[in-house]
């Protein structure tokens, strides 16, 4: 049985809706600038991968946008662009339908406001437990289009929405749904997560009078991620059925490994992305020597970028010299919670037009990153068999295999 | 403030909260439900009158507010911060 990918949507820094997103990623657009949601007067890093045109008033009522966080309106316009790529899911019963999302921090912006509130002395909002709740994405989205199946959220921070199409591909295969929305959001430029990440070391903070440059996946002077926002989404339904009702198909989605580290609650384990990648391709039947194409996790912090390159040769021998590999986060920055669905809506339009995104901002590579990670100009290939991988805080990694519908 | 600056103040503000409703209608006998509000929307409601008025809705009596002008009566004997809003 064959699970395909038959809709899509997307809203990220670079452009919303898939053909805006996928345009300006074959392009190498930059999707960073300077904070402008709040002041960010004290923080090290002041830039971000930021949704600028985003008017959650153009799809919901006023009080719609008064019970909702923004990754939950961020998840519900991807969600409904989505379906509507889809076309007429009418033949699925609604008990059938199920979604399955990720998020790495939930409302957390909800959380912060209350917090300042409470401690203020202020009353509580209402919804303000069902505004930051992680699953709050998902019950909106199942409440505002009818689907009344299966309602998960996987909250394992940057490998999230990994996890969640991970789950939709089993649900699918075991007969517990005919169709999944699977994906991730987040909405996580705020002051807090930002100081919080910052404490950590894991933000870039030298670029923040050069924004363009800062997200740098692979290249030497790399000083950490980008903090970004955005969300993405995926119709998956059975091969069979979706040809039978007509849809377009963009993919399959083949296999869905996952591993943890066991080792470091935030530092990155070769053998365990390795691992996650190699579990992957043995889900999906396809033998590694298939494989032509890497959407890398590649979050352009000194460390992980280094590991992620080892764990690629660990698993593809010297054959990994050849695959060509693209780091999404270089244009859109890395939306944690939401990264890994947008860079399997990258993947899949890879497969879908033979169009490999560049690694923006990759003049020179770092000596320890020397793969073909496609270097600041996109290249027409046409890649059979793609996988997208992301790895997070806990250990956790996930990869996900696609193929070609004809594969 | 007189009654009637307040009660034209209280129902321009429900007027503006709720949807799918002829605000033209909206009277001081309305009742929340008939204006489609619930249970938990109308928590939300006198949220937001607190924010707007700077009144402070607290207290058992809360418990009892049911109609627009169960809220303008409250309002009344509990003078809000800031009703020039």
């Amino acid at each position: 049985m064959y699970i395909v990918v038959t809709g899509m949507g997307i809203v990220a820094p670079i452009g919303t809706g898939i053909d805006q997103f996928w345009n300006a990623a074959v392009k190498g657009a930059n999707g960073i600038s300077p904070i402008q949601g709040f002041d960010p007067f004290g923080l090290h890093s002041r830039i971000a991968g930021q949704i600028a045109q985003f008017n959650s008033a153009d799809f919901l009522t006023p009080k719609q946008i008064e019970q909702t966080d923004r990754f939950t309106q961020l998840a519900i316009s991807a969600a409904q662009q989505a379906l509507t790529d889809a076309g007429d899911l009418t033949g699925y019963a609604p008990r059938r339908l199920a979604v399955s999302l990720g998020s790495g921090m939930g409302g957390f912006g909800t959380f912060e406001s209350s917090v300042a509130r409470k401690f203020q002395n202020k009353s509580m909002p209402p919804f303000t437990v069902p505004r930051i709740m992680a699953n709050s994405a998902a019950a909106w989205i199942a409440t505002k289009f009818g689907w009344k199946g299966a309602n998960l959220t996987c909250s394992t921070a940057c490998s999230s929405a990994g996890n969640a199409i991970g789950m939709a591909l089993d649900l699918l295969r075991t007969g517990k749904a005919d169709a999944v929305i699977a994906g991730g959001a987040e909405a996580c430029v705020l002051p807090l997560t930002m100081s919080a990440f910052e404490a950590l070391h894991t933000l870039s903070t030298g670029f923040n009078d050069d924004p363009d440059h800062a997200s740098r996946p692979f290249a030497k002077g790399r000083d950490g991620f980008v903090m970004g926002e955005g969300a993405g989404m995926l119709i998956l339904e059975k091969e069979e059925e979706a040809l039978r009702r007509g849809a377009k198909i963009y993919a399959r989605l083949a296999g869905y490994g996952c591993a943890c580290d066991a080792t470091h609650l935030v530092a990155p384990d070769v053998d365990g992305q390795a691992a996650a990648m190699q579990a992957a391709l043995q889900d999906a039947g396809i033998a590694p020597e298939r494989v032509d194409y890497i959407n890398a996790h590649a979050t352009s912090t000194p460390l992980g970028d280094v590991v992620e390159t080892k764990a690629i040769k660990q698993v593809f021998g010297e054959r990994a010299y050849e695959i060509a590999i693209s780091a999404t986060k270089s244009m859109v920055g890395h939306s944690i919670g939401a990264s890994a669905a947008i860079g399997s809506i990258a993947t899949v339009m890879t497969l879908y037009t033979g169009m490999i995104h560049p690694t923006i901002n990759l003049a020179e590579a770092d000596p320890e990153c020397d793969l073909d990670y496609t270097p600041n100009q996109a290249i027409q290939k046409n890649a059979q068999v793609a996988i997208s991988n992301a790895f997070a805080f806990g250990g956790n990694n996930t990869t996900l295999v696609y193929t070609t519908h004809s594969t | 403030m007189d009654t009637t600056e307040l009660e034209s103040k209280v129902i321009a503000f429900i007027a503006s909260k709720t949807e799918n409703i002829d605000t033209a209608t909206i009277t001081t006998a309305s009742k929340f439900e008939e204006l489609g509000f619930d249970s938990l929307d109308t928590v939300q409601l006198l949220f937001d009158a607190e924010e707007t008025f700077g009144v402070n809705f607290d207290g058992d009596e809360v418990k009892g507010l049911r109609s627009v002008g169960d809220i303008i009566d409250y309002m009344s004997k509990h003078p809000p911060q800031n009703l020039e809003k």
